[in-house]
């Protein structure tokens, strides 16, 4: 061993036997084992600790949007999806040869503006500028193959509604973020979120479509005939419902004057909103179902009833008069098919304000009526319950309803007393039964819908017949309010009924916002001369495509083919 | 002997380096088969969307109403022409009309074939 001087410090009279910078090779050493343990200790905090659930929960997920769901109609046809659309871009700076491109581009579509091109294109300093938003998929495939350095497309997702206006009542829309704004679109994200959510497939990322309870050629030949009738009449709007019965599902319903879904500036005038259930209308003699039918459940008549409408019923200093004066002791079908207004007021008064008041409760007139679709109105009835009140709301005045709510009451009414809330989205006849309510005794029903088709037989909804395909009905002709007065001229007209009569599957409402009369119509504007006759149509249209079997007795027959022979006549001095 | 040993470990390392890469150049490949197939899903879907919205476009009952209209020499059915269920076997005549173009008979293929 070396016997040097100590150069450091352990002392030489340890006697030990050391080399030279042990101490420093031990530091090094103790450093290694340091960083190694403390790797090993992260690696172990890492792999085994993290792995055991104790540690805290991800400070932060990526959740990846669910597509929105496309609605359909009830066989499966598409009435909103969404699409992804590319939009044309350049970057200016990666471009080549201007002129080239603008060539190139206008040619593929010569739509595109050959200066405005040139203008963008030779901004080269610029790194993105549009050139055009939302090409169609022909024109993209087109503008990519030409290969073009420095122009390329970018997806955006757009809502679109290929039925265009058919149902954009029931559809509603979406706003830019996709997110929705009115109609089912809005029930998606708003009440139905769970409906929605329920719907969707995060897995691979789908969702299966909504199932809306409208038949789209139902749907189109209601709108189709409403539309006529507008025209023809001169009406200021339309509207028109069809709903089962059994399921209380809406399998149409048309309001008119409609707007386009697809339209980007959706500026709707208060006239093109949803007349069927974000407005309430005097539906006038419609009511007068309802009078009867309550009558006929507290027993305080039957169909052997007799009403004198000799003269006109005075209340105080009101006086209640028939637009049809009878003028004779008339019994209770009579009153039904004549829509006496003395008549009704009578049973309504017999029955009494506070069972009157219960009545009307229990269908639910006092309360809002809430579907799906969220834009919707609460009736408006009389503000103090006196006995001209309660005379006068038994045949509908000074008491307004949503559309749709008076159509679910009276097809309770129909179906065997059991009133069903409507729905826009399908459900099974178990469920709806399940949701029903019994307003009114089955053999209550019964009578009604004996007075409903004897009205559409002989009454005021004669005009409806349409052979083989047994039709009830109960017209409705009221004045309009205009700054708190009844307007002589100004009606609305109504048309509410069901088919076929015997067990009804469909019930119909069709409404026409001051209809004119015509020289046709003999110079009347009242339901049973446009409302009427238009229901009549669209059942004729539409009872073949919702399965109802047809029925014809040989009377039935006999007037069909006379019909017929005097249309081909008709045709024949025409083709002459 | 040591020789031997190291021979074969050497043998064997460069065995397993190749089983490893080829596993790993396997498993690239099928992943981005997975990524093509899942992108040309995706656009399947994108077009089937598309076709779907552009049928229904195509279909809409006012568009084939007015095509109609215009094509066709067709009415609507009236109740005359629809026979009630328990009618259809006396209805059904007793020798089936064959040959219908034979007879000259044939309207509904003679307006196909004026469409053609």
């Amino acid at each position: 061993m070396d016997h040097s001087p100590a150069t450091s410090i352990d002392a030489p009279d340890s006697g030990a036997k050391k080399l030279r910078g042990q101490n420093r090779l031990r530091l090094v050493a103790m450093c290694f084992t340091a960083s190694f343990l403390a790797i090993c200790a992260q690696l172990g905090y890492l792999s085994v600790y993290k792995n055991l659930g104790i540690a805290s929960e991800p400070v932060a997920q990526y959740e990846p949007r669910l597509p929105r769901p496309d609605i359909v109609d009830r066989n499966g046809r598409v009435l909103a999806t969404d699409i992804s659309v590319a939009s044309l871009f350049a970057e200016p700076n990666k471009i080549i040869d201007v002129d080239e491109a603008v060539e190139l581009l206008t040619a593929a579509d010569p739509a595109l503006d050959a200066k405005m091109l040139r203008t963008r294109l030779s901004q080269s300093k610029k790194g993105f500028v549009w050139l055009k938003r939302e090409v169609s998929p022909e024109l993209k495939e087109e503008i990519f193959n030409l290969g073009i350095p420095g122009i390329g497309f970018r997806y955006e997702t757009r809502r679109i509604y290929p039925m265009g206006r058919l149902a954009a009542h029931i559809l509603g829309y979406v706003d830019l973020d996709s997110v929705g704004i009115a109609g089912i679109e809005k029930y998606l994200d708003d009440q139905g979120a769970i409906y929605t959510a329920s719907l969707a497939d995060p897995e691979s990322r789908t969702t299966t479509p909504a199932y809306t309870t409208i038949d789209i050629r139902v749907q189109h030949a209601v709108a189709d005939e409403l539309a006529k009738a507008v025209v023809k009449f001169r009406a200021i709007a339309g509207g028109g419902i069809v709903l089962d019965v059994e399921t209380g599902e809406v399998v149409a319903m048309v309001s008119l004057p409609d707007y386009n879904p697809n339209a980007t500036d959706k500026n709707l005038s208060k006239s093109q909103q949803n007349m069927m259930t974000s407005g309430v209308f005097e539906l006038g003699s419609v009511i007068k179902a309802i009078t009867f039918a309550m009558a006929f459940d507290y027993g305080t008549t039957d169909l052997n009833g007799r009403y004198d409408t000799r003269a006109p019923l005075i209340i105080g200093r009101n006086s209640i008069s028939d637009y049809h004066p009878m003028r004779r002791i008339i019994t209770v079908p009579e009153v039904f098919t004549n829509s006496s207004n003395i008549g009704t007021a009578k049973m309504a008064l017999e029955v009494g304000l506070e069972r009157h008041q219960a009545f009307l409760e229990r269908v639910g007139l006092f309360d809002r009526l809430t579907t799906e679709i969220p834009e919707s109105a609460k009736p408006l009835l009389p503000k103090r319950w006196s006995k001209i009140a309660s005379a006068t709301a038994a045949f509908g005045h000074g008491f307004a309803v949503q559309p749709l709510q008076g159509l679910q009451v009276v097809a309770g009414l129909l179906n065997g007393g059991l009133m069903i809330p409507p729905t826009f989205i399908k459900r099974d006849k178990e469920t709806a039964r399940s949701l029903g309510k019994q307003i009114v005794k089955p053999e209550t029903s019964e009578k009604m819908r004996y007075l409903f088709r004897l009205n559409a037989e002989e009454g005021t909804a004669a005009n409806a017949e349409v052979p083989g395909y047994r039709i009830g009905g109960k017209t409705g002709t009221a004045e309009k309010v205009v700054s708190g007065r009844y307007v002589k001229d100004k009606r609305l007209s109504s048309f509410i009924g069901a088919f076929p009569m015997e067990a009804p599957r469909y019930a119909i409402l069709v409404m026409l916002d001051e209809p004119q009369a015509l020289p046709e119509t003999y110079g009347f504007a009242t339901a049973g001369w446009n409302a009427v006759p238009t229901a009549g149509k669209i059942i004729a249209r539409i009872a073949p495509m919702l399965g109802i079997d047809l029925k014809l007795s040989p009377e039935d027959r006999e007037k069909l083919e006379k019909q017929a022979r005097i249309e081909a006549k008709k045709a024949l001095v025409k083709a002459n | 002997m040591l020789k031997f040993i190291n021979t074969c470990l050497v043998a064997a390392v460069l065995a397993s380096a190749f089983i490893l890469y080829s596993l790993e150049h396997q498993t690239r490949t099928a992943e981005r088969d997975i990524g093509k197939l899942g992108n040309a899903i995706k656009d399947e879907r994108e077009s089937i969307k598309l076709l779907e919205a552009e049928w229904s476009n195509l279909t809409r009952p006012e568009r084939l109403q007015s095509l109609a209209d215009a094509h066709l020499h067709m009415k609507p059915v009236t109740q005359l022409q629809m026979v009630e269920e328990g009618e259809i076997a006396a209805r059904v005549p007793v020798e089936p009309i064959m040959k219908l173009e034979e007879d000259g008979k044939d309207t509904i293929g003679d307006i196909l074939k004026a469409m053609e």
